[in-house]
C-alpha cells in the first residue's frame, strides 16, 4: 500500500476530530456583540452578548458580602440594568466605559466578565 | 540625545537595507569581493542598534525627561531596576528592544565560524535583517522611541504601577529572545533552498536555534502567566487572551517543528514539512506582534495602532507570499526522492502523530482566536469564543499529546505493565478526589502515564550510555508533565469565598484557620498603603501570614493592588483585600492546588533544554 491513502485518510480524520471539538465547544463559547439600543428589544434566549457603554455612575450599588455589583449602562439613547456577581474593580469609581459579558434576563443583564476602560495617564499596558 | 537616537536608527535602517541589497546582488554575481562590505554593513546595522538602545537605556538611568517616552514611563523616584524594565514599558521601546536583541542573534551569526565558511552568515542574514528594516522603519516614522518632549517636564509620569513587577522586568525580554530566534529556522532554510539547494543541512542548522526559541518561548509565557497570577488579582494564570496566545501559536507550531526534525531522513516530506513548520513559526511570530499592536481584537494588552496593523498586515503578506513561492519553486528538493525508505516503525508514527496534534491544537486556538474577525466577514455581526472554547477543543488534544508521550517509551511488556497500572491508578484516585470529574482525571491518569514512562526511560538512559541529548530531552519532557500536572490540579481543584471579617475574626476555609487582626495604614511621599496580614493557622500551629494591600497615588485615580500567596507544594492560598469600611475588610480568597508544579515544572524544562543544547555542541564537535 502506497504513502497516499495513509496521509490523506490521516488528514481527513485529524480535520474531522478537529471540526467535531470545535462543534462541540462552540455552542457554549459563542459570545455575541450587541449595542444596549439593540439588546433592549433582544428576545431572551440564554444566549450570551457583549455589551460596551457608559456607567451611570449615581445608578452604582455595591453588596461586599455576596459581592453583587449592580449599575445602569447606557448608549446615550437606552439605557440597561446590569448585575455582576464579582468584586468590584479598585477603579470602578473612575470608569467611564465599561464592556460585559453576560446573559440577557428579564431584568437586564446578568455579567460574569467586567472590562473597564478608565482614563489613564499611563499608556495602554 | 534626541538627535542622536535618530541618527543610530536612520544609520541602522540604511545599513541594514545596503547589507540586503549588497548582499543580494554580489550572491547572485558571484563576487566574493563585495560580500565581505555587506556583512560589514549588516554590523555596522547591529551595532548601531546597539548604541541606539544604549542611549536609551542612558536617558532612562539619568532621567533625561527631554525624550518624551522617557517622560512618559519613569520619573525620579522609580527604583533603578524598573528604570532599566521602563525602557519597554511602551510601545516604541519594546519594538527597540526586540530590534535589538534580533540584532544581537544577528551578530551571533556573523561571528561564528561555522557560519563565516562558505558565506553561510551573509545568507541567513537577508531573512531577519529585512524583519529588522519592518521595525526600522516603524521605529523611524510610526512610533519614534527617541521624539523629543515639548515643553520638558521637571519630573516624569512614571511607570504603571501593575508593571512594576519582577516578571514585567523579565517577561518581554525573555519572549523577545523567543521570538527573535523563531526567525532564524526559515532564514536558514531560504538561505539553503535560494543559493545552496544542493546541500542538506539547514534542518541541523536550524535546530539550535529551534531550542533556544522554544526554551525562551516556554519561560517567556510561563513568566507572563506568573506576572498575570501574582500582579493582576483576579488569581489565575491564563485567561486565553488574544496576546497570550499569540504568544502560544509559535511555541505550538515551533514544538510541532522540533519533532517533525526527529523524523528518520528517508520520511516522505519530512524536508517541506519542517519547511512549512519553520515558515510558519515565523510568521506567527510577525502575526503576534500584529495582534498585540494593531488593537483588532480587544485584548487586555492592546497598544491599538491601526496604521501600525497595516504597515506590519503589509509585511506579513509579502513574508507568507516569499515562503509559500519558495517552497514552490524548490519543492523537489523539499520533498526528497521518491524511493525513499517506505516501512515506518512505531516511534515514527508516533512522532508524527503529535505533530498532527500540535498542528491542530495551533489550528483550533487560532480560529478561536481570530473568529470575531471572521464573523464579522461572514456573519455580519462580531462574535467572540469565550474561555471554554479554548479549553474544550485544546485539552482533550493536549492530553493526547501525553498519552503519546508515555507510549513513545520503552516496548518491554514490564515497563508497559508498570505505565499502565500507574496510569490508572491516579485516574481511579483522582476519579474519586474530584467527585466524578472526568476530564481532570484523565488528565491525570495521563500525566501519570507520561510520567512513569518519562522516569523509566531516565533511569535506564543514566545506567546506560548516559547520552546528554537523551538526558535533555525526557528532562524537558518530565518537566511538561509537572506542568500539566499543575494546570490540572489549578483547574479542578479550586474553591474561594468572599468575606466581610471585623477584627479579631477568625475564619476556617479548607483546613486553615485565618484570623483578620485590623488594617494598617503606611503612609509615602506620594502614596499612601492600605494593607492587612491574615495569619495562617493549621493543626493549632502558626503556619505563616498572608498580606494584601491597596496603594493610593496622589498623581493617579487608580489604585494598586498587591495580592497574597501563601504558597505549598500542595496548594496556593491567594488573598485579595477587596474593599473596606472602617476596620471591616472584604477578603477575597482562593485556594488552588499544585499551582507552584506550574513554575517548577518550568523550570525542569528550561534546565532540559540547556543540557540537549550542551549535548548537541558535544555530538557536533565529535
Amino acid at each position: 500500500m502506497g504513502k497516499r491513502p495513509v496521509v490523506i485518510g490521516g488528514a481527513i480524520l485529524a480535520i474531522m476530530l478537529l471540526g467535531f471539538l470545535a462543534f462541540q465547544a462552540f455552542e457554549n463559547a459563542a459570545v455575541y456583540y450587541y449595542t444596549i439600543t439593540e439588546a433592549a428589544s433582544l428576545e431572551i434566549n440564554g444566549q450570551k452578548i457583549r455589551i460596551k457603554g457608559e456607567v451611570l455612575q449615581d445608578t452604582v450599588t455595591y453588596d461586599p458580602q455576596k459581592p453583587l455589583l449592580g449599575f445602569s449602562l447606557s448608549d446615550g439613547h437606552s439605557e440597561l440594568p446590569v448585575k455582576y456577581e464579582g468584586v468590584m474593580p479598585d477603579n470602578f469609581g473612575h470608569a467611564q466605559e465599561a464592556i460585559l459579558e453576560g446573559v440577557l434576563t428579564e431584568t437586564g443583564l446578568n455579567a460574569d466578565k467586567l472590562m473597564l476602560q478608565c482614563p489613564s495617564k499611563y499608556e495602554g499596558v | 540625545m534626541s538627535i542622536f537616537g535618530s541618527a543610530l536608527l536612520w544609520l541602522t535602517f540604511f545599513s541594514g537595507l545596503g547589507a540586503i541589497l549588497l548582499g543580494i546582488w554580489a550572491l547572485a554575481k558571484q563576487r566574493r569581493d563585495l560580500l565581505g562590505y555587506s556583512r560589514r554593513l549588516s554590523l555596522i546595522s547591529v551595532w548601531s542598534v546597539v548604541g541606539a538602545a544604549g542611549l536609551m537605556l542612558l536617558a532612562f538611568l539619568t532621567d533625561d525627561f527631554s525624550l518624551a517616552y522617557v517622560a512618559r514611563h519613569s520619573c525620579r523616584s522609580l527604583p533603578l531596576v524598573y528604570k532599566i524594565s521602563a525602557f519597554w514599558a511602551g510601545q516604541a521601546g519594546s519594538l527597540l528592544l526586540w530590534n535589538l536583541i534580533l540584532a544581537l542573534s544577528l551578530g551571533h551569526i556573523h561571528g561564528g565560524q561555522k557560519y563565516r565558511a562558505d558565506d553561510l552568515d551573509i545568507k541567513v542574514s537577508i531573512l531577519p535583517n529585512a524583519v529588522r528594516l519592518l521595525f526600522n522603519i516603524i521605529l523611524l516614522f510610526l512610533s519614534q522611541p527617541f521624539a523629543p518632549a515639548d515643553p520638558i517636564p521637571r519630573d516624569g509620569a512614571g511607570l504603571n504601577p501593575m508593571l512594576q513587577s519582577l516578571g514585567m522586568v523579565i517577561h518581554p525580554p525573555i519572549l523577545f529572545v523567543g521570538f527573535s530566534c523563531c526567525l532564524i529556522p526559515i532564514a536558514t532554510a531560504v538561505a539553503e533552498l535560494l543559493w545552496n539547494p544542493g546541500r542538506r543541512e539547514w534542518m541541523k542548522q536550524a535546530r539550535p536555534w529551534a531550542l533556544s526559541a522554544w526554551g525562551m518561548l516556554t519561560l517567556g509565557i510561563v513568566t507572563g502567566g506568573l506576572w498575570a497570577y501574582t500582579e493582576l488579582g483576579w488569581g489565575g494564570y491564563w485567561a486565553w487572551d488574544p496576546v497570550e496566545n499569540a504568544s502560544l501559536f509559535p511555541w505550538l507550531t515551533l514544538s510541532a517543528f522540533l519533532h517533525a526534525l526527529l523524523l528518520p531522513d528517508g520520511f516522505v516530506g519530512k524536508g517541506m514539512l519542517s519547511y512549512c513548520l519553520a515558515g510558519l513559526t515565523s510568521l506567527l511570530v510577525i502575526f503576534g506582534t500584529y495582534l498585540t499592536r494593531s488593537g483588532v481584537l480587544d485584548s487586555v494588552h492592546a497598544f491599538s495602532n491601526e496604521r501600525m496593523g497595516n504597515v506590519f498586515l503589509g509585511a506579513l503578506v509579502i513574508m507568507a507570499f516569499f515562503i509559500i513561492g519558495l517552497a514552490c519553486y524548490r519543492r523537489k528538493h523539499l520533498l526528497g526522492t521518491r524511493n525513499s525508505q517506505r516501512t515506518t516503525d512505531g516511534k515514527t508514527a508516533l512522532l508524527a502523530a503529535s505533530i498532527v496534534l500540535f498542528v491542530l491544537i495551533f489550528a483550533g486556538v487560532f480560529l478561536g482566536t481570530v473568529f470575531p474577525l471572521i464573523s464579522h466577514v461572514f456573519l455580519e455581526r462580531e462574535v467572540l469564543l469565550d474561555e471554554s472554547f479554548f479549553s474544550t477543543i485544546s485539552l482533550p488534544l493536549f492530553i493526547s499529546l501525553f498519552v503519546l508521550m508515555g507510549a513513545h517509551t520503552s516496548r518491554k511488556r514490564a515497563s508497559l505493565v508498570i505505565r499502565v497500572l500507574v496510569g490508572l491508578l491516579a485516574g481511579a484516585i483522582s476519579y474519586l478526589a474530584t467527585g466524578g470529574h472526568m476530564l481532570g482525571s484523565i488528565s491525570f491518569a495521563a500525566a501519570a502515564w507520561a510520567l512513569a514512562g518519562q522516569i523509566m526511560e531516565l533511569l535506564g538512559t543514566l545506567l546506560g550510555n548516559r547520552d546528554r541529548r537523551r538526558i535533555g530531552a525526557i528532562a524537558s519532557h518530565l518537566g511538561l508533565i509537572l506542568m500539566l500536572i499543575g494546570i490540572t490540579g489549578s483547574s479542578v481543584f479550586v474553591d474561594e469565598i468572599y468575606q466581610v471579617v471585623e477584627p479579631g475574626d477568625t475564619l476556617e476555609f479548607g483546613g486553615y484557620v485565618l484570623e483578620y487582626t485590623g488594617l494598617q495604614v503606611q503612609w509615602g511621599i506620594d502614596r499612601y498603603k492600605v494593607e492587612t496580614e491574615l495569619t495562617i493557622g493549621r493543626g493549632g500551629k502558626v503556619r505563616g501570614t498572608l498580606s494584601s494591600s491597596k496603594t493610593f497615588f496622589e498623581a493617579n485615580d487608580q489604585p494598586h493592588t498587591d495580592v497574597g500567596i501563601f504558597t505549598t507544594p500542595v496548594e496556593d492560598l491567594y488573598l485579595n483585600l477587596a474593599g473596606w469600611q472602617g476596620q471591616t475588610a472584604h477578603l477575597h480568597i482562593k485556594r488552588l492546588a499544585l499551582v507552584s508544579w506550574i513554575w517548577a515544572g518550568a523550570a525542569v524544562v528550561l534546565l532540559g533544554v540547556l543540557v540537549l543544547l550542551r549535548g548537541d555542541r558535544n555530538a557536533r564537535s565529535t
